[in-house]
C-alpha cells in the first residue's frame, strides 16, 4: 500500500442530470506504482475520462463522488479547493485530448510555459524560461527558442501535443494522466509521440495513467492493463497477461474488432459487440455488460462479480469461455464474398491530371495532379495522413467543388463542375458518406425526413406508401428497425446514425459512392460493424465505393485497390496485395511501421517521420515527401519530381529509388 | 415541456419574471373590464387624489383620471407594439440576414454596408425624426418604425447564425443532392437556428418596450386619448411635486415589464443556448 503512489478505492460518480441520475463510474478501485504505468481502455462514455478529471477534481457541478483517491497517502477527496492547487499541475499533470483548445491561442508557448513554472514553483522569469527551453528540449522539439516565441497556431498538431506535453513536465510531476493525447492526430505523428513518452518516463521517473480507446496504443506505453465498460472496471492487469489471456468478453471483444495485423475482407468478417452503450441510473447493479454479450448464460446474474485469474489479474467475468474452445478467440465468421469479379474494362469514374487551389490570394494547393481510375464494383481505398488532400479528391468527385484544373469523367460523361450544374441522374448515381454522421444529419429532421428527401427530389416515386415501404427496406439493409422512423439523430448513438447516413445514401441507389472516413469518429466495436455493413452492401448493391480514411488497416481491409497520397500527390497505387507488400514506397512503409499493433510480441520498429507536410501554399517542386523521406536517394529528389515506376500493370509508385528490373 | 419546467425549478428568478409577463398579459386582456373607472373618465371632483382615494388605487392625474385604469389600459398598446415589432423585425431579419449569409459575396457586402448605415443612426432618433415628420402616430406606423429601426440587429443575428450552421455538413449533404436554396435556408437551416434567434427575438421585445415608452416620452408616441405610459410620465412630470404617484407608477410599469422580459430573456438563452 505504502509502495503506491496512487490508491483509488470504491471509487463512484454519479451526475443529476434532468433524466434523472446517472452512474459514470461505479465502484473502481486501482492502485497505482512508483514509475508504473497504467493504462485504461474502454469505449467513449465508458467514464474513463470522468475518473481521470475526478483525480484532478476537473468534473462538473453536478458530480457527487464518493470513495478514496490516495495519492502518496492522502485522500484528495478531503482536500478543499485551494489545497487542490498545490497538486494540480504541480505534482500531478494532465494533458488533454485535443492540444489546440489546451493552448491559449492568443499567447505565445514560451509564456504559457513560463506561466506553469512561475506560478507553481514561484521561479523568477528567467529561470522559468530556463526551464521552459529544458521542458521543450526533452520532447525533442527543435529550435525551441524559437517556438517558444510562436503562437499556438503557427504550429502543427503534433507538435502542439508535444508542447502541451512539455508543459506537463514542467515542473517535474511524479503522476502524468494523458487523457487521449494522440487520438486527434495522425498515426506518424501518433507513433513519434509515443515514442518521446517513453523516453520520458525513462528520464524522468514519473508515473502514468494513458487512457485510450486504442488497444494498440495501450501496448506501447502501459504495462498495466485496466478495462473499463460502462463506469465499472470488467478486468484490469499486467499488459501481457491481458493480451495473451483476455477473459472477459469485453476485452476479447475490444482486441478483435479492430482490422488488424493484415485481417482483409475476403477471409475475415469483423468481430462486433452488438448494441451499443447504455448509460446506467446510479441504482441499476449487475453486470453492465450483460445486454451486449454473446456469451450470456444463466449464471450470470447470480454470479457477478470481481474473481482472480492469477495473482495480479482480475476479470468481472470468467465463466463465459469455460466450454469454449482455446482458439476460439481467432474464430471469426465466414464473410460475405463477392460473386461477380471486377469488371476490368471499363472505368466507372476516371480522374485525369485533377487538380484543387483553394483561395485567390492566399493559394493553398490542395491537390495536385490525381489520375486514376475506379473500377466498377470495385472499392479504391485513399490513405494518408491529415492535409494529403484526399477528403478534397473525394468533395469533388461528390460535386462539393469544382476541380481548379483536369477533368472528372464519369461512366464517361465529364462532370468536372460543381453539384449545382450537375444532372440529377449524376447527383443520383454519386452519393457522399460524410465522416461525422453527427452533422451530416440535419438535427432537426426525423429518420424518415432524411432518408425519404433524396428520394422524393431524385427519384420518380410519387406513391408514398411505395415510398415508405422502400424506406423501411433500406432501414432493414443497414440493421435499423421501423421504431427509428420517427427518431431524431440526437436520440442516436454515433453508430445507428452513421447507418441512418448510409441508408440515405442507399436508398436511391446510386453506382458510386464517396466514403469520407466513414469510421473515423466511431468507436472500435462500432467502427468493425459499420465496416462489416459497408462491405455487405457494396456486394449487394454493386455499386463502386471510394473508401478515403487515414487508416491503413481500414483501408487494407476494405479495398480492393489502394491509393496512397502524400501532399496532394499520388504516391503510390496499386491492387491491395501490391501496396501492402514491397516493394514499398517509403511512404506507405512509413505508414505501416506507424500502426500501433496489438500483439505485444509483434512489435515494429517504427520509421519516425521527423518535420512536417511541405508547406500547401507553396507550389510543390520535386518529391513532396523529400523532407521527410528516411531513403532519400539524394538531391535530386528536392529538386524533380520523381517517375512513374511501374512495378506491374496495376502497381506502380512515384519515386527516384532504382529497384533491380525484373 | 418537462425539461422546460425542470430547469425553471433550477431558475427562480426566471419564475418571478414570467409571473409579471403573464402579470401584465392578463391586464392587458381582461384589466380594462374590471376597472371601475375609464381611461378618460374625468372625475374633476378628485384631481391629484392621492391613491387608495375615493376608489382610485393608485390616484388620479391633473384632470383626475385614475391612473390605474390608464396604466392598464395603456399595456395594451404597448404590448401589442412591442410583440409586433418583435415579431416584424426578426422575420424581416431572418430572410434578409439568410439571404446576405447565405449567397455571401456582394450581396452580403451590399447588405452589411446597408445595415451598418442603418445601425449609423440610433434608433431612437430615427424613429423620431420618422415619426416627427410622419405626424399622427397610430399602432401601424409605430410598429413599422421601431421594426425598421431593429432590424439591423436581428439580421446581424440571423446572418452569423446562418454562417456557423452553414459549413455544418448536413448542408453540403442537401446541397449535393440537388436542393433548392429556398429549401436549404428555410427547411434545413432555419429549425437548427431556432434557439439563438427566439433569444434575440425575446431581447428585442423588451427593447420595444423601452422605445416605445421613450417615444411616448418624446412626444412622438401613440397620440392622446389612446394613454401610453411614456406618454403619462411626461404629461404628469408638472405635477411631480405634488403628485409624485402620477409619475411614478407608470414608470414602475415600464421598468417591471422590461425587467421581467429582460429577466426571461436570459433565462430563455440559459435554456436553449448555454445547457443544451
Amino acid at each position: 500500500m505504502n509502495n503506491n503512489i496512487l490508491n483509488i478505492e470504491n471509487l463512484h460518480i454519479n451526475f443529476d442530470t434532468f433524466d434523472g441520475e446517472f452512474s459514470a463510474v461505479n465502484d473502481v478501485s486501482f492502485s497505482l506504482g512508483y514509475d508504473e504505468s497504467i493504462g485504461i481502455i474502454g469505449e467513449s462514455g465508458c467514464g474513463k475520462s470522468t475518473l481521470a478529471f475526478s483525480i484532478m477534481r476537473y468534473l462538473a457541478k453536478n458530480a457527487s463522488v464518493r470513495g478514496i483517491i490516495n495519492y502518496k497517502g492522502e485522500n484528495l477527496l478531503d482536500k478543499t479547493e485551494r489545497e487542490m492547487e498545490a497538486y494540480r499541475g504541480n505534482r500531478i499533470a494532465m494533458v488533454f485530448q485535443n492540444p489546440e483548445s489546451s493552448l491559449n491561442p492568443s499567447l505565445t508557448i514560451g509564456f504559457q510555459l513560463d506561466e506553469v513554472a512561475i506560478h507553481h514553483q514561484k521561479l523568477s522569469k528567467a529561470k522559468a524560461r530556463e526551464a521552459t527551453l529544458e521542458a521543450l528540449e526533452m520532447m525533442n522539439i527543435g529550435d525551441p527558442k524559437g517556438t517558444a516565441r510562436r503562437y499556438p497556431h503557427q504550429i502543427s498538431g503534433g507538435i502542439q501535443q508535444r508542447i502541451c506535453i512539455a508543459m506537463a513536465i514542467l515542473c517535474r510531476p511524479d503522476l502524468m494522466i494523458l487523457d487521449e493525447p494522440t487520438t486527434a492526430l495522425d498515426v506518424t505523428t501518433e507513433a513519434v509521440i509515443l515514442d518521446s513518452i517513453k523516453d520520458l518516463r525513462n528520464k524522468l521517473k514519473m508515473s502514468l495513467i494513458y487512457i485510450s480507446h486504442d488497444m494498440g496504443v495501450i501496448n506501447k506505453v502501459a504495462e498495466h492493463v485496466v478495462v473499463m465498460y460502462n463506469g465499472e472496471i470488467v478486468e484490469k492487469g499486467p499488459k501481457h497477461e491481458i493480451f495473451d489471456h483476455p477473459t472477459h468478453p469485453y476485452t476479447r471483444a475490444l482486441i478483435n474488432c479492430m482490422p488488424r495485423g493484415g485481417v482483409v475482407k475476403e477471409n475475415t468478417k469483423l468481430n462486433t459487440i452488438k448494441g451499443y452503450v447504455r448509460r446506467r441510473g446510479s441504482s441499476e447493479k449487475g453486470c453492465p455488460f450483460v445486454e451486449r454479450c454473446d456469451k450470456r448464460n444463466d449464471t450470470c446474474e447470480s454470479l457477478y462479480g470481481m474473481r482472480p485469474i492469477s495473482e495480479n489479474h482480475i476479470a468481472a467475468c470468467d465463466r463465459a469461455y469455460a466450454t469454449d474452445v482455446p482458439d476460439l478467440i481467432k474464430k471469426k465468421t465466414t464473410p460475405t464474398l463477392r460473386t461477380t469479379p471486377i469488371n476490368n474494362n471499363n472505368d466507372l469514374l476516371q480522374l485525369e491530371n485533377l487538380h484543387k487551389v483553394y483561395g485567390s490570394r492566399r493559394k493553398i494547393y490542395a491537390v495536385n495532379g490525381i489520375d486514376v481510375e475506379v473500377k466498377p464494383r470495385s472499392v479504391l481505398g485513399i490513405v494518408g495522413e491529415s492535409g494529403c488532400g484526399k477528403s478534397t479528391t473525394g468533395h469533388m468527385v461528390a460535386g462539393l467543388y469544382k476541380p481548379t484544373k483536369g477533368r472528372i469523367v464519369f461512366d464517361g460523361g465529364d462532370i468536372s463542375i460543381a453539384w449545382n450544374r450537375r444532372s440529377p441522374e449524376t447527383l443520383k448515381d454519386i452519393q457522399l458518406i460524410f465522416q461525422n454522421p453527427g452533422r451530416s444529419l440535419n438535427p432537426s429532421h426525423t429518420v424518415e425526413q432524411i432518408i425519404a428527401r433524396p428520394m422524393k427530389l431524385l427519384v420518380d416515386m410519387p406513391d408514398k406508401e411505395a415510398r415508405k415501404k422502400h424506406i423501411l427496406q433500406i432501414l432493414t439493409k443497414v440493421d435499423l428497425g421501423k421504431e427509428y422512423l420517427e427518431k431524431k439523430p440526437r436520440q442516436l448513438s454515433g453508430g445507428e446514425q452513421q447507418r441512418v447516413a448510409i441508408a440515405r445514401a442507399l436508398s436511391i441507389s446510386p453506382r458510386l459512392i464517396v466514403c469520407d472516413e466513414p469510421t473515423s469518429a466511431l468507436d472500435v466495436s462500432v467502427q468493425a460493424s459499420v465496416l462489416n455493413l459497408l462491405n455487405d452492401l457494396q456486394l449487394d448493391t454493386e455499386a463502386a465505393y471510394l473508401f478515403i480514411s487515414h487508416d491503413l488497416n481500414v483501408v487494407n481491409y476494405i479495398s480492393d485497390y489502394i491509393m496512397v497520397m502524400y501532399a496532394g500527390k499520388i504516391c503510390e497505387y496499386g491492387k491491395r496485395d501490391e501496396v501492402m507488400q514491397p516493394p514499398f514506397h517509403p511512404y506507405t512503409e512509413a505508414l505501416l511501421s506507424a500502426m500501433p499493433e496489438v500483439d505485444p510480441k509483434k512489435q515494429r520498429e517504427v520509421i519516425e517521420l521527423e518535420g512536417h507536410l511541405p508547406d500547401p501554399s507553396k507550389k510543390p517542386k520535386g518529391c513532396p515527401f523529400a523532407g521527410r523521406c528516411h531513403k532519400q536517394v539524394g538531391e535530386i529528389c528536392e529538386r524533380e519530381y520523381p517517375p512513374m515506376v511501374r512495378h506491374s500493370e496495376t502497381h506502380y509508385q512515384f519515386c527516384h529509388i532504382k529497384y533491380p528490373s525484373e | 415541456m418537462k425539461y422546460f419546467l425542470y430547469q425553471l425549478k433550477k431558475h427562480p428568478l426566471a419564475i418571478f419574471g414570467i409571473a409579471i409577463i403573464i402579470f401584465w398579459l392578463l391586464a392587458a386582456l381582461f384589466g380594462p373590464s374590471l376597472m371601475q373607472f375609464t381611461h378618460t373618465q374625468i372625475d374633476s371632483d378628485f384631481q391629484m387624489a392621492r391613491p387608495g382615494e375615493e376608489g382610485h388605487l393608485l390616484g388620479t392625474d391633473s384632470l383626475g383620471r385614475d391612473i390605474l385604469s390608464r396604466i392598464i389600459y395603456g399595456s395594451r398598446s404597448i404590448l401589442t407594439v412591442a410583440l409586433l415589432t418583435s415579431i416584424l423585425s426578426t422575420i424581416v431579419g431572418i430572410i434578409l440576414g439568410f439571404m446576405a449569409g447565405y449567397f455571401g459575396g456582394k450581396i452580403d457586402a451590399v447588405f452589411l454596408r446597408g445595415m451598418d448605415i442603418l445601425m449609423a443612426i440610433p434608433p431612437l432618433v430615427l424613429s423620431m425624426v420618422v415619426l416627427g415628420i410622419l405626424g399622427n402616430s397610430t399602432i401601424l406606423s409605430l410598429t413599422l418604425i421601431v421594426s425598421i429601426a431593429f432590424i439591423p440587429a436581428t439580421a446581424r443575428v440571423s446572418r452569423g447564425v446562418l454562417l456557423t450552421e452553414k459549413s455544418q455538413e448536413y448542408v453540403s449533404a442537401a446541397r449535393i443532392r440537388g436542393e433548392h436554396h429556398l429549401y436549404i435556408m428555410f427547411v434545413e437551416i432555419l429549425p437548427n437556428t431556432t434557439g439563438p434567434i427566439i433569444v434575440e427575438a425575446t431581447a428585442r421585445f423588451a427593447y420595444s418596450i423601452m422605445m416605445v415608452a421613450s417615444l411616448g416620452f418624446l412626444g412622438v408616441g401613440l397620440q392622446p386619448p389612446t394613454p401610453d405610459w411614456g406618454m403619462m410620465v411626461i404629461e404628469n412630470k408638472p405635477i411631480i411635486t405634488q403628485a409624485p404617484w402620477a409619475v411614478l407608477f407608470p414608470a414602475l410599469a415600464i421598468a417591471s415589464l422590461v425587467i421581467a422580459i429582460s429577466i426571461f430573456s436570459d433565462f430563455v438563452s440559459k435554456v436553449l443556448i448555454h445547457e443544451q
